[in-house]
Parts: structure tokens; sequence; C-alpha cells
């Protein structure tokens, strides 16, 4: 069952231009100019039930508003929008109590208030009993490992154990589908796999279907089984995490450290990326060379020391983000 | 409704937290409270003066009922939250909840001020019995009517205080609004009450906010009347409906402004 439907989405903004200095300023308070610019072009996906979908991009690609059109927040220029089969523009309250969302980088808790009553007050914001809101914080307390701060108040708790709590006070109306976006900024890496953990067993036990939104490569690669890369406003990529790891990891990175120098020549299929000193780095296409080719080319018996390894998948990202500019 | 109780209920609770808080801004109103006492006992040289239908005792009453309206719904939800909201792009993450914005933002402004209002209202009627002792002849059977009476006025104030606040989605700083609006209310309804303006001035303050804020329950303590409760409460219900109404149509225009950017 399709729980998102997008057909060729747009979001223009309409952005007020300055002209320099003093004079510049004066002129827009009389005759502001406008620039329009296109945050999202034409997008077209669509997500099914269950999946976890990971929505990347550089800064300034669209993920965002995208997100924030899914969610009734933001009006689209133009295209057409299902979430759960509601029109998230025109019944936007409806879809409310099928989403939940959690904006890294926004609060949406009471910091006065403990999380105890932060998840009653939202509990009662989406007209739950309070027998069913006990259960449910009873439940996430359980998952998401709150018991240690759950009666003290969210102001007095650090990030990691805020955004626990940001993500629990988005699920107490058990909603189908859930938004995160960038949900792991600013967290050390324990507290990220930990994050990490519970948003998997979330999708696992409950079937919520996740859209998440990250610059953190490994919240995309331990999470999501789906990629779509948008840059510029535009789907560059709409894949399967497996595929986009087949078709860039033919790519091999040996490193090396050799006894002394040797004059290395660059093959068809072998690039240098790295010669300095006793130090060598080449990146092996292994459709058109194997990595006993690359291994010929070092000179074996002059090797102290020999690393064989994938591209990071950030690289790949990174690759996908500059071909696309 | 049971959501917007809650938000009500919540905010309250909130509230308690800034006790220490409301309690410092008593300092500011000690002080104007002090300044309007001294300035009156003046004026009154001899105390069984009447002043345009005033008796100090009456006068004094009515300073003190009006402050309970100015400091009681001087609440930071209805000014500063909203402004926030709107600037930082805040309301866009409200407006994707299961409620209404603006009721939102009005059971938070209740929520926020019954605490504030209690402390003002019971310190007022304490500084006024002590200052000049109860007021000759006072009904206690009317108490309800009075108490309708200042809650309408908190009501419209509120109403109004929201729709300054929202014109932050046209301009960059609603405050300069606020300022002309809390200086008209101090000047035309605290300071002096409507008879002490000339003639020809007060049938055209009596069309004004401040005539059913401030004014009306204030006036309602000092000198009760059905004949005045009458006029009041029509004037009251009539800015209920227009102020109410011309909130929710700001609103609804200034919040197709919203703009977030991606992040």
């Amino acid at each position: 069952m399709k729980v998102i439907e997008v057909e060729k989405l747009s979001k223009n903004f309409k952005v007020k231009v300055k002209e320099k200095g003093l004079k510049g300023s004066i002129k827009s308070i009389f005759k502001p100019k406008y620039k329009t610019t296109k945050a999202v072009d034409k997008v077209s996906f669509e997500v099914e039930q269950g999946e976890m979908i990971a929505f990347i991009g550089p800064n300034g690609a669209g993920k965002s508003t995208t997100i924030k059109m899914l969610t009734g927040i933001l009006y689209p220029t133009s295209g057409e929008v299902k979430v759960m089969g509601i029109n998230p523009t025109k019944e936007r309250k409806k879809l409310a109590y099928q989403i939940g969302t959690v904006f890294g980088q926004k609060e949406q808790l009471w910091t006065h208030l403990t999380p105890y009553d932060n998840f009653k007050f939202f509990g009662a914001v989406y007209d739950l009993d309070d027998a069913i809101i006990e259960k449910r914080i009873k439940e996430y307390k359980e998952l998401f490992e709150l018991d240690d701060f759950i009666n003290t108040p969210v102001r007095n708790l650090s990030l990691g154990q805020r955004i626990r709590c940001e993500i629990v006070a988005s699920l107490i109306h058990n909603p189908k589908i859930l938004f995160l976006d960038e949900p792991t900024i600013g967290l050390d890496p324990v507290v990220k796999e930990k994050i990490r953990t519970l948003i998997k067993r979330l999708n696992k036990e409950n079937k919520t279907t996740v859209f998440l939104t990250s610059h953190d490569v490994s919240d995309i690669e331990k999470l999501c089984k789906r990629v779509v890369i948008v840059n510029n406003g535009k789907i560059v990529l709409d894949d399967s995490m497996e595929n986009l790891k087949y078709h860039y990891l033919n790519k091999k990175i040996v490193e090396a450290k050799m006894k002394e120098k040797i004059n290395l020549k660059e093959l068809d299929g072998i690039t240098i990326l790295k010669d300095k000193d006793y130090s060598l780095k080449l990146e092996v296409d292994t459709t058109k060379r194997s990595i006993s080719d690359a291994i010929k080319l070092l000179e074996p018996d002059k090797i102290i020391d020999i690393n064989i390894s994938n591209i990071p998948l950030e690289n790949i990202i990174t690759e996908i983000y500059k071909d696309t500019k | 409704m049971r959501k917007y109780i809650y938000i009500l209920k919540t905010t309250f609770l909130d509230s308690i937290q800034y006790v220490s808080s409301i309690l410092f801004k008593f300092i500011g109103y000690f002080i104007s409270i002090f300044v309007m006492f001294s300035l009156w006992s003046y004026v009154y040289s001899d105390a069984s003066n009447i002043i345009n239908g005033y008796t100090l005792t009456q006068m004094m009453w009515y300073i003190l009922m009006s402050e309970i309206i100015t400091y009681g719904g001087n609440s930071k939800v209805i000014i500063n939250e909203i402004t926030e909201d709107i600037k930082n792009g805040n309301i866009a993450y409200h407006i994707n909840k299961p409620y209404h914005y603006l009721g939102y933002i009005f059971m938070k402004y209740i929520g926020d001020s019954i605490l504030r209002v209690l402390l003002y209202a019971l310190v007022s009627i304490l500084l006024a019995v002590l200052f000049v002792g109860f007021i000759p002849g006072f009904n206690f059977t009317n108490i309800i009517f009075i108490i309708l009476s200042f809650i309408l006025g908190f009501l419209i104030n509120g109403f109004l205080k929201i729709t300054i606040s929202l014109l932050s989605f046209w301009i960059e700083d609603s405050e300069p609004f606020h300022w002309i609006y809390n200086k008209f209310m101090l000047i035309l309804g605290v300071f002096f009450p409507v008879e002490m303006f000339p003639k020809f001035l007060q049938p055209y303050i009596a069309f004004t906010p401040v005539y059913v804020v401030i004014y009306g329950p204030s006036k309602l303590i000092v000198d009760f009347s059905f004949e005045l409760f009458k006029s009041i409460l029509i004037g009251q219900l009539i800015y209920t409906l227009i102020t109410g109404l011309i909130m929710i149509l700001v609103f609804k225009k200034g919040v197709k402004r919203v703009n977030v950017n991606g992040g």
C-alpha cells in the first residue's frame, strides 16, 4: 500500500534582493525587488507502507522543503501530494493524526515540563483517552529507555535524552508515518547509534513508515533500504541502498606502505590518488582491472603493509552531489 | 475542547514556575500605585471632596481595579511568543498540529494569566482597603456581574493584543504598536477615568477599547448600577465579536505568508 504519493511537486520561494549600501537599503524600502528560487522542482516519488526511506542531499537541496510540503507546513507551488490518501494542504488537521514529525533543529516539547507531562499534553492534543496515553507512555518508556529521566524537566535533559523524548512525543498518537528531519544532528556517536537502533525497532515492531533526512551517512546506511538523493530541487537518484553500493562499490581503494620508492605508471582502470614518499593510494575500477593487477603494479616484494577497502558511502554520495551540480 | 482545556491547564502549571518573576514585577506596580495615591491624595486635599463624581475612595479603588487588567493581562504569551513564533517560523510547526493556533495561543494566554490576575486582584484589594477602606455601600450581590465584566474586558484585551502581535506577519516588529496600545490604555483608562476628560471627548472615548477593557469593569466596582452594567455589557459583547473576527481574519491572511525555508 502506498502511503506517500508525490507527483511533479514544486515549490518556489520569493526572496527579497537588496542592493549594497545605504542607497540600496533605501531603494529596497520604496521599490523592493524579488527573485524567485526553485527550492523543489517537479519531484515525483512514492513510498510504500513500512518502508524506511532516506531523503538526502546537500544543504539547500530541497529536502526539508519537501518534508514540510508532505506534512502540510508549506503550500506547494504546483504538483500533487497525497499522504495516507490525504492532501496535506487541504486537510492538514486530518493528516496530523496520521503522521508524526521530529525536526532535529526545532523543539516541540515544553521545556519547563517533564517528558511525562509533555507526553500527557501531546496525547490530549491528539484526543487520546487517558488510559491509552498511559499505556503508550509505558510502552515507549521501555522501548526508548526513558525511565531515568521521564520525570526530569526537559530543560535539564541532555540533547540525546531530549531527542528521544521528542521522538516519543511525536509517536504518542501512533502515527502511520514518522518524518524525521535530521534527528541525530549534534549528537555524539554513541547516542546516534542508540537512536538508530530505536528507530529500527520502531519500524520493525510497529511497521511505522519512516521518512528520514540526514546529513549523516551512517544514519542512512544503517537505517534505510532505499535512498532518494535530491540536489538543486530535483531527484538525482532513487534507488535501493544495495544497488547504490553495488554500482559504486566496484571501485576499491588500495593503500600501501612501501620499503622504497617505486615509479608508478597509471593504467586504464587504476588511478593514482596519492604518491608521497613511501605511501601510495590507488583507486581500482574492478570492472576493468583486478586487484592483483594493482598489487603487481606495486611490486609485491617491496610492500610492507597493504589495505584494500571500499569507497566510503560518504564519498559516493559526495560524488553524486558533484556530478549533479 | 478537552485539548484546549489541557493547554490551559499545562500553561497554568508552567506559570507556577514563574511565581518569582510575577512577584518581581510587583515592584513596578507598587511604585505606580504609590505615585497615584500620593497624586490623588494631593488633588483631593479634603477626603470628602467629589471630583467629577468620584470620591478619593472611589478613585483609588478605580485605579487599583484597572491595574488588575493591565498588569494581570500583561502576558508574554500574546506579545513575545506570537511574534517569536512568526519571526523564527515556529508557527509552521504549530499549524500542522491538530489544534487551531489561535485557540492554542488564547488558552495559553488564559492559563498564563490566571495566577497573575489572582495575585494582582488580591494585592489590589488589600491595598485599596488599607489605603482608603471599603467602598461605601458596596453590594456583594453584584460581584458576579462585575466578574463577568472583568472576564469580558480580559478577553477583548487578549484579542486586541493577539491581533497586534499578528501584525508581525507583515512588519518586522510589532512592539511599537503594543507600546502605543499600552500607553493609550494607561492614560485614557488607568490614570484617569473617562469622566476626567473634557465633556466633548467623553463620547469618543466611550467608543474606544478603553471603555470596555479598563473603564467598564473598574467603574462597575466603584459605582455599580444595572443601567451602567447593561451599557458596558452590550459594548463588551460587540467588541468581543468584532475584535474576535478581526483577529481571525488577520490570522487567516497572515498565515498564508508563512514561508519556511528548508534547512
